[in-house]
């Protein structure tokens, strides 16, 4: 009996040990000693601006993390890649990072389109996947297991907010909107239109432009012609620029001007494209971010940032690559040492982290997968940015 | 603003864009003509044109005047550097005239891409820039109409650059060597024309034209590495005019400015963008040879 219980006690813990080494071989990217996340952002290409900066910003929170001991005794190794913000581009970098490097979760993406192109691969392949800094409205609704986004808001966020500041703040009635003819368009003037019926004022306006519009003459024209309280734009930052100027050239500069995050990345940038101080006089923006108005907070990002990445200048985007390391550090810390993929996500959704750089709290839960959905209107003059009073936040309905 | 106006300050717009266009148009019939070769790098050449400007404006601190003589010796240096380098090596080793086209344009495409990968690796062209207006002052008003100072300055400056050409191609000696070349390579070649030497002012001269057309449209367009892309509208706007008439691509360009203001007002800005393709479509059905190129009007003896 003795013998037999020993012989079985033995067999019991042999395969117990053999089904732990078994269970950590099988989740790709873990090892005792190392997470290896594959982070990736346009580093070429016209939409570079979108990337660069952000991506290195989630890098030095990487090596903050390791710098300090890991997580749970793991450091964390990166593979970067450029996805160039293209469908196909984003694919084939997800395809790589997940059939060769063998990486645990994905971590990338400034551009919707992009991302949306490499969801259904995502899917199929139940590999967690946690956007950099796009605004995900495609990704994120409906919402679907293993993608994450939209930490610094969808465009749901910018068209409810704009609209409800025009309103409730610049007591404005007739609103005119300007888009582009493309989802991340669709989904601003939804909401923006959904929160301007609520709260009782009228669209008189609604122009859709390509993103590749190169002259804005007949648009704006017919944004003038509307007569209205004030403009909301959703454009990209050429086409935002391209507005600007036309909204100055025409003399529209007493009807307010308000811009969508996406389109000003770099503000300096954009004052001096737009190059008439005029235009700017009644400008207004979105921001996901506490950095202009707390300077501790900007300081620190900064110092992070310049000791991270000591040749470097870094440009106001580069914040937008910051929460969802965070976020991803953050649920790391939470699960502790039993690492696979869908635990990763389980713990995703109990996501609830308040950080001093954000204007709200980045949240999922199982049928959310947008982070954030307060964010503050800031006026720019084309030299200091001051920060509006309230914050506006997204009922999560308005324009679903 | 009532409905006469709205048209008329399109109208107004659509003229200024459009001499941009034509000019661009201009560069890509001038090497056409001559060579039988349609540039795809015709929009870069305007896009490294403006960004010439640009990088004289940051460091040098240049006023436009000057700007505007120089970046066009650096492109007219480009432009013979290809045609020297590239096309003649090609033509060196053709096989038939019709692979050596062939071999010609994948050179402009290659050209093309080659001076987008350059800007790229500049680091500030990661963000998109503007030159400064052409003219700084205030607009004038005419009632509801606006028009800036900086549009007269484009117009002004792309119609005197098309008179110096119709000069230059009418009545002076190079001029005639150069449409002596276009028409027979050989019998130009009997009389003395030194035709290699020529094609390459050809390349020189085209690029001089397209980057001249940069600086015009980048202090109103925006510039990125992919502003070439306006390329199309340069064809649409020769193929309207005849691929090869020179006054025909002014007058194309000119239209099509207007044509798109026309379609963003009425249809809607969305169709914008699909204005030049619809254009090029359309002319080709209906007249193929364009509305002011006359080789395909035979006549019956």
């Amino acid at each position: 009996m003795n013998v037999k219980m020993k012989i079985l006690q033995g067999l019991l813990v042999t395969f117990a040990g053999l089904s732990s080494l078994l269970s950590s071989a099988q989740t790709p990217g873990v090892t005792d000693k190392e997470i290896v996340i594959g982070l990736f952002a346009p580093l070429s290409g016209p939409l570079v601006s979108y990337g660069i900066d952000p991506l290195n910003a989630a890098k030095m929170i990487y090596e903050d993390v390791n710098n300090k001991g890991g997580i749970n005794g793991r450091k964390i190794r990166l593979v970067i890649e450029d996805d160039k913000c293209t469908g196909n581009d984003l694919l084939g970098v997800a395809k790589k990072l997940i059939t060769v490097d063998n990486v645990f979760i994905l971590h990338g993406g400034s551009c919707t389109a992009a991302i949306a192109a490499a969801q259904e691969y995502i899917q199929r392949e139940k590999v967690p996947f946690v956007m950099l800094n796009a605004a995900g409205d495609n990704a994120v609704f409906p919402p679907t297991r293993y993608m994450f986004g939209s930490f610094q808001g969808t465009q749901r966020v910018y068209g409810s907010a704009l609209s409800e500041f025009a309103i409730k703040s610049l007591k404005a009635k007739r609103i005119a909107i300007i888009v582009h003819d493309d989802d991340y368009g669709k989904a601003n003037l939804a909401a923006a239109k959904a929160v301007i019926s609520r709260l009782g004022g009228e669209v008189v306006a609604e122009e859709k432009i390509p993103p590749n519009i190169s002259d804005i003459t007949a648009p704006v024209l017919n944004l003038r012609a509307s007569k209205p309280d004030a403009i909301l734009s959703g454009a990209y930052p050429a086409p935002a620029v391209l507005l600007a100027q036309k909204y100055g050239e025409f003399g529209m500069t007493n009807i307010p001007l308000l811009q969508s995050t996406q389109g000003m990345p770099t503000p300096s940038v954009y004052a001096k494209n737009v190059g008439n101080p005029d235009a700017l006089k009644n400008l207004y923006h979105t921001w996901s971010f506490t950095d202009i108005a707390k300077e501790d907070v900007k300081e620190r990002m900064l110092a992070m940032y310049k000791k991270s990445n000591p040749d470097r200048e870094p440009g106001p985007f580069m914040v937008t690559g910051v929460p969802s390391a965070l976020a991803v550090v953050d649920t790391l810390q939470r699960m502790g040492k039993d690492l696979t993929r869908e635990k990763f996500v389980d713990a995703m959704e109990k996501l609830n982290l308040n950080s001093d750089l954000m204007t709200g709290p980045l949240q999922f839960s199982a049928t959310r997968r947008d982070a954030l959905r307060t964010v503050e209107v800031v006026k720019f003059d084309g030299k200091s940015q001051k920060v509006m009073p309230d914050y506006y936040s997204w009922n999560g309905k308005d324009g679903n | 603003m009532g409905l006469f106006n709205l048209i008329l300050q399109g109208i107004i717009s659509g003229v200024v864009t459009g001499c941009v266009y034509a000019l661009v148009a201009l560069s890509l019939v001038i090497v056409y003509k001559a060579t039988d070769v349609v540039n795809f790098a015709g929009g870069e050449l305007v896009m490294i044109g403006a960004y010439i400007g640009l990088l004289l404006l940051m460091w040098l601190d240049w006023p436009y005047v000057v700007i505007f003589l120089i970046t066009p010796v650096f492109t007219y240096a480009l432009g013979v550097l290809f045609s020297r380098f590239a096309l003649e090596k090609i033509n060196r080793k053709k096989t038939t005239s019709s692979t050596v086209l062939v071999s010609f344009v994948i050179a402009t495409i290659a050209l093309s891409d080659m001076l987008k990968g350059i800007v790229r690796v500049i680091p500030f062209t990661e963000e998109v820039r503007r030159l400064p207006p052409l003219f700084s002052g205030p607009p004038l008003f005419l009632g509801d109409l606006v028009i800036q100072p900086q549009d007269i300055v484009i117009v002004v400056v792309a119609s005197l650059v098309m008179l110096m050409l119709w000069v230059l191609f009418g009545y002076t000696m190079v001029g005639k060597a150069l449409r002596a070349t276009s028409q027979n390579e050989r019998a130009a070649s009997l009389i003395g024309i030194p035709v290699k030497s020529v094609k390459s002012a050809i390349w020189g001269l085209s690029a001089m034209v397209a980057s001249i057309a940069g600086l015009l449209l980048a202090p109103k367009l925006l510039m990125t590495p992919d502003m070439g892309n306006m390329v199309m509208l340069a064809f649409a706007a020769a193929i309207i005019g005849g691929f090869s008439s020179l006054p025909g691509c002014v007058v194309g360009g000119i239209l099509l400015g207007i044509v798109q203001n026309m379609v963003g007002i009425f249809i809607s800005p969305q169709a914008i963008a699909v204005t030049p393709f619809f254009v090029i479509m359309l002319v080709l059905l209906i007249r193929p040879q364009g509305f002011f190129d006359k080789t395909l009007a035979y006549k019956k003896v």
